[in-house]
């Protein structure tokens, strides 16, 4: 029995070890070289693998691919067939990621832009798009959130903009406006208090709710007093100390919310800011369907989260979500990128993306956004928004249990600090 | 000749055994294997390039792991709890279910059923009602103790757990019990009731003894379940709120699938739970194994 494990971990030891020299040879350059180009002619068929996390669309998609494919046999006489993989959103980066390391066939994948296009990158497995045409036509902001080391990395596709929801009715009645510092939030806040509704909701059991703070104020801090904050810490040189003063928002909230916020999820969140005893929700507008299902005729308002005094820092936050990548070992990157660039077609993609209810992201679009997203693009064209910063998704998702800790008296502010510059000292480690 | 006809059979055993050891293997050994070797390099997932870092991996995992070390003493808690609770539960219904006569058959239906369901089903059955059903059963002047923050503060997020776990737990461990009673002879009972002994004296002195085989084999289940629970944790609480309520498997599962990609790490941490159960398993194993006294 000793012996056999003996040998066990002999064997695994050198298992180990022979995989690391021959995966310590490759070069993140040397993936995308080894592919041939095959040349496309005319009568051929293609046959393109497509991973998209969205099966809630799939019908959509599939839909629209077949139209690319008629399209683009027309044009070429090329024949393409696809094989659409579309799992869930929570299990899809984990699937991609076994795909990619294992160097499955994959010609075009879904990545969320501003949380992986990093690490995707650097793995070697994203294909420069920058020299595509339909980059010209991007919003400014769609095209930096998919931007990375000067190179476009995918397409964008759903794009957010979003700071904190409020009740329009209720402000109205009231006579409240957005507040733009945090005095005028405390004040909008008292006045919804004298009216006997709560001034916000807490809604913390699912922890990426919390963690929406963390955008919040880093962004609105990275924009305006700590500018290189973002790259200091991605050179552990510095601390969430820095900008501990985001704590003041953040236990205003706290202290004018429900006392029951680790009880309710998002869903129930909705619900419950739907039924109008609420003024603010610090979420974002992607819920905006959930509310209207539980109250058709709530009015849905998008405003900025002031963090301090600076009118300047209370700004909207505009990233990209969904966005599509070709693979940098792909063996049909002509057709792939065709297809990629179909869907910013300028005769077609408009009636893509209102199916999927999408918000418009090039010059391209034409067609009108929802009232709160279109609230959202005015406080944009002041000039009063940011790109969504590029804080690691460890940290992001450090940052909600972190709060939820902070929130249920088991952690002191010192204590999230503390796990939040741990969370990106561990990122930079592991990602060099 | 013997000898011959031995191989011989071993060889025809061993043929029988081939294709369910080839899955065992496939799916069991080969992932463990490989899991052991990446536990050695720092791998992130996703990055072809890598490196073997040794035991540095199993050495931070004990030494630098806040979280990993808070997660070990959950866990710990937690088994101590559904051990103890389990196995006198379970007892203590097999011997109301076995003294019945006509009923047996509905009770031992009823407490069994909630074990057909998975535990992350039941997870979520059981998170509907801690939100929604308590709050409502509260309203009855009597039952107003339901009311509690059942999911969002720790303290009661433990016993939240616990009870969901035994509900779909408990029924396992009686069934066995159940069988096990009923296979003690009855004279030995009836020879000390004539002897003058009560009851209770009867249970502890004549049909204890004689259960102690499923007594180690329902303490063996309850402490391995229980190291390694994971859906219930997930589908209740997901660890939370924070990470107060987050069992060893659910921080590796963390580790390496949704927060830092740490992969070669988390199956450094995962080899350590494993050690964990194999030597608490066979500490377990050899004290009972002394205890059981043969009919």
């Amino acid at each position: 029995m000793k012996k056999l494990i003996a040998i066990l971990l002999v064997l695994t030891m050198v298992l180990a070890g022979c995989g690391q020299a021959n995966d310590g040879t490759d070069d993140s350059s040397s993936i995308s070289d080894n592919t041939e180009n095959t040349e496309v002619k005319a009568g051929s068929t293609v046959d393109l693998k497509l991973f998209i996390a969205q099966p809630r669309f799939r019908e959509i998609y599939e839909n629209y691919i077949d139209q690319f494919a008629a399209e683009y046999e027309e044009k070429t006489g090329v024949k393409v067939t696809y094989s659409l993989e579309m799992p869930s959103a929570d299990t899809a980066p984990e699937i991609l990621k076994t795909r990619l390391s294992t160097k499955d066939d994959l010609d075009v994948f879904m990545f969320h832009a501003i949380n992986e296009k990093a690490q995707y990158y650097k793995a070697g497995y994203l294909e420069d798009l920058s020299s595509e045409p339909w980059v010209a036509d991007l919003y400014e902001s769609a095209k930096q959130a998919v931007t990375y080391e000067e190179k476009v990395v995918g397409l964008p596709l759903e794009s957010l903009t979003w700071g904190m929801l409020y009740n329009k009715d209720l402000f109205n009645e009231l006579g409240l406006e957005p507040a733009l510092t945090l005095s005028e939030l405390k004040s909008n806040s008292e006045k919804i208090r004298a009216a006997g509704k709560t001034p916000f909701l807490a809604a913390y059991n699912e922890a990426w709710i919390p963690q929406l703070f963390l955008p919040l104020t880093v962004g609105a801090y990275a924009n305006t007093s700590h500018p290189d904050f973002i790259e200091k810490m991605n050179a552990d040189k510095s601390s969430f100390e820095e900008i501990s003063e985001m704590f003041n928002v953040i236990d205003y909230v706290h202290e004018n919310a429900n006392s029951n916020g680790l009880e309710i999820g998002g869903t129930d969140g909705c619900a419950e800011f739907a039924l109008g005893d609420y003024g603010m929700w610090v979420q974002g507008p992607w819920f905006s369907a959930t509310i209207l299902e539980a109250n058709p005729d709530f009015n849905l308002g998008v405003a900025p989260l002031p963090v301090n005094e600076d009118p300047e820092a209370s700004m909207i936050n505009a990233s990209v979500s969904t966005t599509l990548g070709v693979c940098s070992y792909s063996e049909n990157k002509e057709v792939a990128k065709a297809l990629v660039a179909y869907f910013l077609n300028p005769d077609t993609s408009t009636e893509f993306f209102t199916a999927c209810q999408f918000n418009p992201i090039s010059q391209i679009h034409t067609f009108d956004t929802y009232p709160w997203i279109a609230e959202a693009i005015a406080y944009m064209e002041e000039g009063k928004s940011y790109l969504d910063p590029s804080i690691p998704q460890a940290v992001k998702d450090e940052s909600g249990k972190a709060l939820q800790g902070y929130y249920s008296d088991t952690a002191s502010a010192d204590d999230v600090i503390m796990a939040l510059d741990e969370a990106w000292a561990i990122f930079n480690e592991v990602n060099q | 000749m013997d000898k011959n006809k031995k191989r011989k059979e071993i060889r025809l055993l061993l043929l029988f055994l081939l294709p369910a050891l080839i899955f065992y293997s496939i799916f069991m050994i080969i992932p463990v294997i490989t899991g052991l070797s990446y536990s050695f390099t720092n791998w992130n997932g996703v990055n072809p390039n890598f490196e073997f870092v040794g035991l540095d991996n199993f050495v931070k995992a004990l030494t630098d792991d806040k979280n990993f070390l808070a997660s070990i003493k959950f866990t710990l808690k937690y088994v101590l709890a559904m051990v103890v609770l389990t196995n006198i539960l379970g007892l203590l219904l097999a011997i109301f279910i076995d003294a019945r006569t006509k009923t047996s058959n509905l009770f031992r239906t009823a407490f069994f059923l909630p074990n057909m369901i998975s535990f992350i089903i039941g997870a979520y059955i059981w998170q509907f009602i801690f939100r929604k059903v308590m709050t409502e059963l509260a309203q009855n002047k009597f039952l107003g103790f339901l009311e509690q923050p059942w999911l969002g503060n720790p303290n009661f997020s433990f016993w939240a757990i616990v009870m969901m776990s035994l509900w779909t737990s408990v029924g396992y461990i009686m069934v066995i019990y159940i069988a096990a009673i009923q296979g003690v002879p009855t004279e030995y009972k009836e020879a000390a009731r004539v002897d003058g002994a009560n009851k209770i004296q009867i249970f502890f002195k004549v049909t204890l003894p004689m259960i102690m085989h499923a007594v180690s084999i329902n303490l063996f289940l309850t402490l391995n379940n229980s190291f390694k629970a994971f859906d219930q944790i997930y589908g209740l609480t997901g660890g939370g709120p924070g990470r107060t309520t987050q069992v060893m498997s659910l921080n590796i599962y963390e580790e390496a699938f949704s927060s830092f990609f740490r992969y070669g790490y988390a199956n450094a941490k995962a080899i350590i739970l494993f050690l964990f159960v194999l030597v608490i398993t066979l500490i377990q194993l050899r004290l009972t194994r002394s205890k059981e006294v043969k009919a």
